[in-house]
């Protein structure tokens, strides 16, 4: 089978517009958390968000995109992509070609326009410009038209993992012949529809949220995209790789539309099923990139079936606790992290941690530290039981 | 490439059970709505909270849940779009009030196949395709990848949408829909722009061996664009890849819509057939909507195996001889494009 090779990925979230600005705030532990400030909502003093400080219109203008109808989720997006383009070194011909497939994940679209949805939903209003941007294939469809993309566009939504998959996607894309590079990731941006829906279900926190400690109480939404270009090694002999994509599995816990079963069958079969595609065994994950969203039910049961699979849980962090949990970028998020880590050699910190949970004692790294890694995987589990893990492993 | 065992529909037509297609039902205010039967297999509790899309996809998908499956994979632009601004109104009108989770569950668009796995407590794949007008053509792509991976294994993969009011709305004010007009057994003969709403869920159980199969898919092309060449080009590289080439498309299946912007492209695609392709139309029976190409690829196993085509969907030409190919060709809104050919099984060896 082909070996997998990331060889660009961008990133933008709460930390940071860049990857490398990502990567430094990582290594310092800095907490992008905070009140909302560019958007009304009432939760806005009162339900802190990892939010990205930069207004709507000056994404527009950073991206010099001019085009009616775009909304912040394709911005960020389109922000992430760019990155992604450029590390890679894709040429404007390369990135045009019919072989360049664009797999792309969002769980909010352009519902982060929640009030304009609404008078359009109802006719109350002439139309706005808006009326195709409100659905999740409108980043996708926007980015082609941006880009002029011809190869194959796909958007996936899985909630929660849904960025994990369209990795997986793009993988399996190659593997199969249908793409010759594939651009992958997911992008979500805050939305009244989000923070309105989870604060609903009980499980938005209002201090900064704790990933894996015991006294947690809850998550925090963000924002932010993250894109990676991955290509077939033989394709690219002489390129950079920053890692290559070595196992991933998706698999369900059929157990409950909002919460994941006790034994958490959908992680642990996401996590075995990932490590006998790259075939390996659980002794050589170094690191983890956990889902930690601090939610009571979420980090219970992903500590349960990480010690059900691992026994010796290997290193492993949370960087919820520095972007808030992103919904459809959050696996793209997670995994570009896990890059970093295992390019680099190095692990960052989980904040907020001070207790580990009594039936597990699970302590996650809580300092920056160098480290050699060979292998890190990343974790991604969503509504729906839709569980995913991919294994990075050093190029 | 793709072998179908099992197929089963819930569209505005009696598709569903011993479908009955000679007959047209008639489209009520320029909506096409999907005939629900009496869901006999899913506990009434868990039936009342489910949305349209959700209810009609589960319908759909179960009599081809008996037998296990390795994964589920769904084509869907809007899932429970219904709940999702049912939702958005408690957010509007209460004022971000204390609000209930229920149409927020089952707003988010991986809900469908989420109940799906939970109800047959499938453990395996699970995903959602949502890729506008052709969400369920990139599920038919993955689920061609994942039987390729994993060749033993049966997959179920569907296409399904509902009509919401609110997005009728939006697909109102945007010129896609016609509000007033008359009813979809005059669709073609509209002048101007804008087609009937419609609805549906299309369920097939499919795998990489032709051991029992149904029908197959010989053939795919997914791509976007707006330009007429670009149609041409991808057709005749269709035709000349090794699986179908040489072979003689018996039927074409057309996503016309009695939208005049759309029809450069299916005449485009109607002047490339051979003279005695023949061709017929179905969004007459469906109705517009971003997953009307899997009640067409339902249709085109249907067709295959029991060789009967209502005069009400034949545009042009006779089926002399036995259908053996299928080629359906669709276009969302102009800019998504696809094409699947359906051909009559190999027999098993």
């Amino acid at each position: 089978m082909s070996r997998i090779v990331v060889t660009g990925m961008g990133i933008i979230s709460a930390i940071g517009d860049s990857a490398a600005k990502n990567r430094q705030s990582l290594s310092a532990g800095i907490c992008g958390i905070g009140h909302i400030e560019l958007f009304a909502s009432r939760y806005a003093g009162i339900l802190p968000c990892g939010e990205i400080k930069i207004p709507t219109d000056n994404l527009k203008q950073v991206l010099q995109s001019k085009e009616p109808g775009v909304t912040r989720t394709s911005l960020l997006a389109l922000h992430a992509v760019r990155e992604a383009i450029s590390d890679a070194g894709l040429t404007p011909e390369e990135v045009s070609s019919a072989g360049t497939c664009l797999i792309g994940a969002t769980t909010v679209g352009g519902m982060c326009l929640t009030d304009e949805l609404y008078h359009d939903a109802h006719k109350d209003k002439e139309g706005s410009e808006y009326l195709s941007s409100y659905d999740c294939a409108s980043v996708n469809m926007y980015l082609q038209e941006h880009l002029r993309l011809k190869g194959l566009i796909n958007t996936i939504n899985t909630a929660c993992s849904s960025s994990a998959n369209a990795i997986m996607y793009g993988a399996r894309l190659l593997r199969n012949g249908f793409a010759r590079r594939a651009i992958v990731g997911g992008v979500d941006s805050l939305a009244k529809f989000t923070i309105n829906g989870f604060n609903a279900l009980h499980i938005l926190s209002g201090q900064i949220c704790r990933p894996f400690d015991r006294d947690r109480s809850g998550l925090n939404l963000g924002e932010g995209a993250a894109f990676l270009v991955l290509e077939r090694e033989q394709d690219v002999p002489h390129k950079k790789q920053l890692a290559s994509l070595s196992g991933y599995c998706n698999a369900n816990d059929a157990y409950h539309p909002s919460s994941l079963s006790d034994q958490g069958d959908g992680p642990y079969l996401a996590m075995k099923g990932a490590l006998e595609s790259a075939g390996l065994s659980s002794a050589d994950i170094d690191f983890i990139n956990a889902h930690g969203t601090a939610t009571e039910n979420n980090d219970l049961v992903e500590s349960t079936s990480m010690l059900r699979l691992f026994g010796q849980v290997p290193s492993f962090c949370s960087s919820k606790s520095n972007t808030g949990h992103t919904l459809g970028a959050a696996g793209a998020i997670g995994a570009a992290y896990s890059i970093l880590s295992l390019a680099h050699g190095e692990i960052y910190p989980s904040l907020g941690f001070e207790q580990p949970i009594t039936q597990t004692g699970l302590k996650p790294a809580t300092d920056y530290r160098q480290m050699h890694l060979e292998h890190v995987m990343s974790n991604s589990f969503g509504f729906g039981g839709n569980c995913t893990s991919l294994i990075f492993s050093k190029s | 490439m793709l072998y179908f065992h099992d197929y089963s529909c819930i569209s505005p037509q009696p598709t569903y059970g011993n479908p009955v297609l000679g007959q047209l039902l008639a489209s009520q205010e320029s909506k096409l709505f999907a005939r629900e039967p009496a869901y006999s297999g899913i506990p009434p509790g868990i039936l009342r909270r489910m949305g349209k899309a959700v209810r009609i996809a589960i319908g759909a998908a179960l009599p081809l849940m008996k037998d296990p499956a390795m994964g589920i994979i769904i084509g869907t632009a809007n899932g429970g779009m219904e709940d999702c601004i049912k939702f958005l109104d408690q957010i509007i009108e209460y004022q971000e009030g204390m609000l209930t989770p229920g149409n927020f569950v089952q707003s988010t668009t991986n809900a469908i196949a989420a109940q799906l796995g939970l109800i047959s407590k499938n453990k395996g794949y699970n995903i959602t395709h949502v890729h506008r007008g052709l969400s369920f053509e990139n599920a038919l792509l993955d689920a061609i990848m994942i039987t390729r991976e994993n060749p033993a294994g049966h997959y179920l993969v569907g296409g399904v949408d509902e009509i919401s009011s609110y997005d009728y709305n939006i697909e109102c004010l945007a010129g896609w829909y016609r509000s007033h007009g008359i009813g979809n057994e005059h669709l073609y003969q509209w002048e101007g722009t804008g087609s009937l709403a419609g609805e549906g869920a299309s369920m097939f159980r499919v795998s990489a061996s032709p051991a029992g199969a149904r029908a197959q898919l010989t053939g795919i092309r997914i791509f976007q664009g707006e330009d007429l060449t670009r149609v041409e080009d991808e057709l005749s590289g269709l035709l000349a890849e090794p699986g179908m080439n040489g072979q003689h498309i018996d039927l074409l299946l057309s996503g016309e819509n009695g939208d005049a912007r759309m029809l450069p492209f299916y005449n485009t695609v109607e002047k490339f057939m051979q003279r005695d392709t023949a061709i017929a139309r179905f969004k007459h029976m469906t109705g517009e909507f971003a997953t009307a190409s899997a009640v067409a690829a339902w249709l085109a196993c249907h067709l295959l195996e029991k060789q009967e085509l209502p005069d009400h969907m034949l545009k042009k030409g006779l089926v002399g001889k036995e259908i053996e190919n299928i080629l359906v060709y669709n276009t969302f809104k102009g800019r998504q494009h696809s094409f699947m050919q359906f051909s009559k099984p190999l027999p098993a060896i």
